[in-house]
């Protein structure tokens, strides 16, 4: 492995790698959202405010916003093409063009490539007025690039000190994703006690969804969905691509083959060796909250230790 | 109605594939014959795939747009039918060339010493204090192996009788080399069978000989020395250059806020491992960005403190600053004289007969004759301000005479050379068009000349400005045995 990486090459990498996965966050989002409005019945008011909690500021949201006649029109506009969002898709995508840009002496010639089809894509693509047809056709085919750059880069790229940075990106911000997600979902969750408790599990089926882990559950449980094993199986399995466990494992393992980790692999074992001693079957509500609000401060530790450790000035 | 040749006008000036008779020189028949029968859609089909090559191997070059955001990526404008030079003569341009290279090393660094040129009154010491390019903060720095010049790119131009001239020598920042390695993987994918006909000599070694040259610079006792490539960045026009070149020399590509001069004056670079001794720097950005604590103090391109590093002999820089000295255009009209008084030897290529406006009866020759003249100015590169006398109007000649009153030393003019053509696609037929050579002639431990160079070509017809940031574009250029 080439020792002489630039900080500034480390750490334009790991924003890339922040942000394609952002993206691809951001897009399973609002599918998963869409289809769960449609299971659900309508005087259930979840509506499309919490995506905004999850993804982005809701003050910014309000103030672009005020008062609007369909939030599902506002939300998803603010969350996709609105290029006043910083966290919007547009904004993600633009921002990870730029980083590529900059990356063409490191990554393989053809990735500045892909990654400017797919923000020319989704510019193109997810404008006003958007039907929801139209819309889910577009996001569809957006998570199928950003998949495509995925592999594509993982196929091509030498697995050097830039493929750790480019992946430390994306799975910390992966983790993070999860556990707002299941955060959010969990604290608007119906009570078992609700004359709408049969819908509870639906939202248990979007948190799934929105994390590409339905059908990952269902080959490694036997069980029904609820609750718990839900909890369980999205942050302590080993073996699912979006579990927090996995992502700390990953990001442990990129760690270790970098120079001068230290610092940042101490704290990435401590985290992963708390995850699996924690038992977070019956973790609700509030307490399920505190957990999981904990792991994100840990998060955000790591990453500033990484950016000290690596890219100080960068 | 593909490629006729007996409709190809090469009677007008000289081409350099076909003779005014319209047979084709020598060398040249088999690729003449070969073009003449493919049909229109074959042509199109190799053009097309050339296009296709260049957009898949993302051969771009940037160019200033001035809309939002600045710049604009282009692909490579690219003509499908080479150039060629013969062995012989190219043989014969590469002494050339060294032999231009060298006296000019000498030149910059008696410049820089004891200016014995001066005090021999070759050259009138105005000249050099006035120039542009003179930097005061390089006196009495001696660079290893005495060389300034590193890296040389001289334009080559042919006039209507067949002969060459050395139009200028870029010894600055002279960038290209990219293009001419690029145009031969394209002619490569577009044309193979060629390839296998004729014994063309290949261009691929330059980035070694770059490295070679490079490494041979190292100040330090380090045997394998860490070399880096300085870039102004993404939105410089030749910045897939200077990605291409550090990949292929295996160096690292910087910029200037990822290097730090240390308290003991050694050049470093951040690396995710700490800082990391440079020991040679081949940079690409002007001499006036490269350190504010010496030049613009506002330039965030360069590095704080590194003309101490490289005055304290810790880093080298190619190419040295205070190059430019030599690539002012009326220093330029000196260069058969500056081979003679340094090497004692006559130039085996010849200057374009110039005028320097600073000489009063220079001057008043070229004012009287604006309409047969060029005019260049001393310090501009890329072909900007410059008057092509012939083609400008009676309003832009006068303009310009004001221009070269109010400051005489800054221009320099020379006779309009009807540069030779080649015949270049045009749609599906072959029309002539005017053309130059960039050679790169490489100054280390030892000389080395690109075998070639690149072939810039005016698209536009009867244009000879074959400047890529105005409308040029470029040929394989074939050194070929016959």
């Amino acid at each position: 492995m080439s020792s002489r990486t630039l900080s500034t090459t480390a750490s334009r990498t790991y924003w890339l790698g922040r942000y394609l996965e952002r993206a691809g966050s951001i897009t399973r989002l609002v599918s998963v959202n869409a289809n769960l409005l449609m299971d659900l019945p309508t005087k259930l008011q979840l509506g499309w405010l919490p995506l905004v909690e999850i993804l982005a500021n809701q003050d910014t949201y309000q103030t672009l916003y005020v008062s609007p006649n369909s939030h599902e029109k506002s939300v998803t506009r603010f969350l996709l093409s609105d290029t006043r969002n910083p966290g919007s898709l547009i904004s993600v995508l633009t921002y990870a063009r730029e980083n590529a840009r900059t990356l063409r002496g490191t990554l393989p010639r053809a990735a500045y490539e892909h990654i400017n089809d797919a923000h020319l894509y989704a510019q193109e693509s997810i404008q006003e007025p958007l039907s929801r047809t139209r819309r889910s056709n577009a996001l569809q085919h957006v998570v199928e690039r950003l998949q495509h750059i995925d592999g594509f880069l993982s196929a091509t790229m030498l697995h050097d000190a830039s493929w750790q940075f480019l992946r430390l990106g994306n799975f910390i911000e992966r983790a993070d994703m999860t556990t707002r997600i299941i955060d959010l979902r969990s604290s608007n969750l119906l009570s078992a006690q609700s004359t709408l408790a049969p819908f509870s599990d639906i939202q248990w089926r979007s948190i799934l969804n929105s994390l590409d882990a339905m059908q990952g559950y269902f080959i490694s449980r036997q069980n029904p969905i609820n609750q718990r094993d839900v909890l369980e199986f999205l942050l302590k399995n080993s073996e699912l691509p979006r579990s927090l466990l996995r992502c700390f494992s990953t990001i442990r393992n990129c760690l270790r083959s970098l120079p001068r980790n230290t610092e940042p692999l101490k704290l990435i074992n401590r985290m992963r060796q708390q995850l699996q001693r924690a038992r977070v079957r019956n973790l609700e509500n509030e307490k399920l909250h505190r957990y999981v609000g904990a792991r994100q401060k840990q998060l955000s530790t790591l990453h500033q230790k990484i950016t000290h450790t690596y890219f100080p000035d960068a | 109605m593909a490629i006729q040749w007996q409709d190809y006008p090469a009677d007008k000036t000289w081409d350099e594939l076909i003779c005014p008779s319209g047979r084709a020189r020598k060398g040249v028949t088999g690729l003449k014959r070969m073009l003449g029968a493919l049909d229109d859609d074959e042509l199109k089909e190799r053009k097309y795939a050339a296009e296709l090559a260049i957009r898949s191997m993302g051969i771009t070059f940037t160019v200033y747009s001035g809309e939002q955001s600045g710049t604009i990526d282009r692909e490579w404008p690219f003509d499908i039918i080479p150039r060629l030079i013969l062995k012989t003569e190219w043989d014969h341009i590469t002494k050339g060339l060294i032999q231009r290279v060298k006296a000019l090393n000498c030149f910059i660094d008696d410049i820089y010493h004891q200016q014995r040129i001066l005090k021999d009154g070759l050259i009138p010491r105005a000249y050099i204090e006035k120039s542009n390019d003179f930097r005061p903060e390089c006196m009495d720095i001696s660079p290893t192996h005495d060389t300034w010049a590193h890296v040389c790119g001289s334009d080559l131009v042919r006039d209507d009788d067949g002969k060459l001239y050395v139009l200028e020598d870029n010894l600055r920042v002279p960038s290209g080399v990219s293009y001419m390695l690029e145009n031969r993987e394209v002619m490569k994918r577009v044309f193979p069978e060629l390839f296998t006909t004729n014994v063309i000599h290949p261009v691929n070694d330059y980035p070694a000989e770059l490295a070679k040259c490079l490494r041979s610079l190292n100040p330090n006792s380090t045997s394998a020395p860490q070399i880096a490539v300085l870039t102004p960045g993404i939105y410089n026009s030749a910045y897939f250059e200077h990605t291409y070149l550090a990949n292929a020399m295996a160096a690292e590509l910087v910029e200037g806020r990822d290097l730090e001069v240390g308290k003991d004056e050694y050049l470093y670079m951040r690396t995710i491992r700490g800082l990391v001794r440079v020991d040679v720097l081949y940079r690409r950005i002007d001499d006036t960005y490269l350190d504010p604590e010496v030049f613009n103090a506002d330039s965030t391109l360069g590095v704080a403190g590194i003309m101490r590093a490289w005055r304290a002999g810790k880093v080298a820089l190619a190419n040295a600053p205070g190059c430019g000295v030599a690539d002012d255009k009326v220093i330029y009209t000196y260069v058969p004289d500056i081979i003679q008084y340094y090497l004692n030897e006559s130039p085996l290529l010849s200057n374009v007969p110039s005028y320097r406006c600073v000489e009063k009866q220079h001057r008043d020759f070229v004012l009287d004759n604006l309409d047969k003249l060029v005019v260049k100015p001393a310090n501009e590169s890329g072909g900007y301000g410059m008057l092509i006398g012939p083609k400008a109007t009676r309003k832009e000649r006068n303009q310009f005479a004001k221009q070269i009153r109010a400051n005489p030393r800054n221009y320099m003019a020379q006779p309009m050379l009807n540069l030779s053509t080649a015949p270049t696609l045009i749609d599906t037929h072959a029309e002539p068009r005017h053309l130059d050579l960039r050679p790169f002639i490489l100054s280390g431990a030892s000389h080395y000349v690109s075998t070639g160079g690149l072939t810039r070509v005016a698209m536009r017809k009867g244009s000879i400005v074959v400047n890529s940031s105005q409308g040029g574009g470029s040929k394989d250029t074939w050194v070929i045995d016959t």
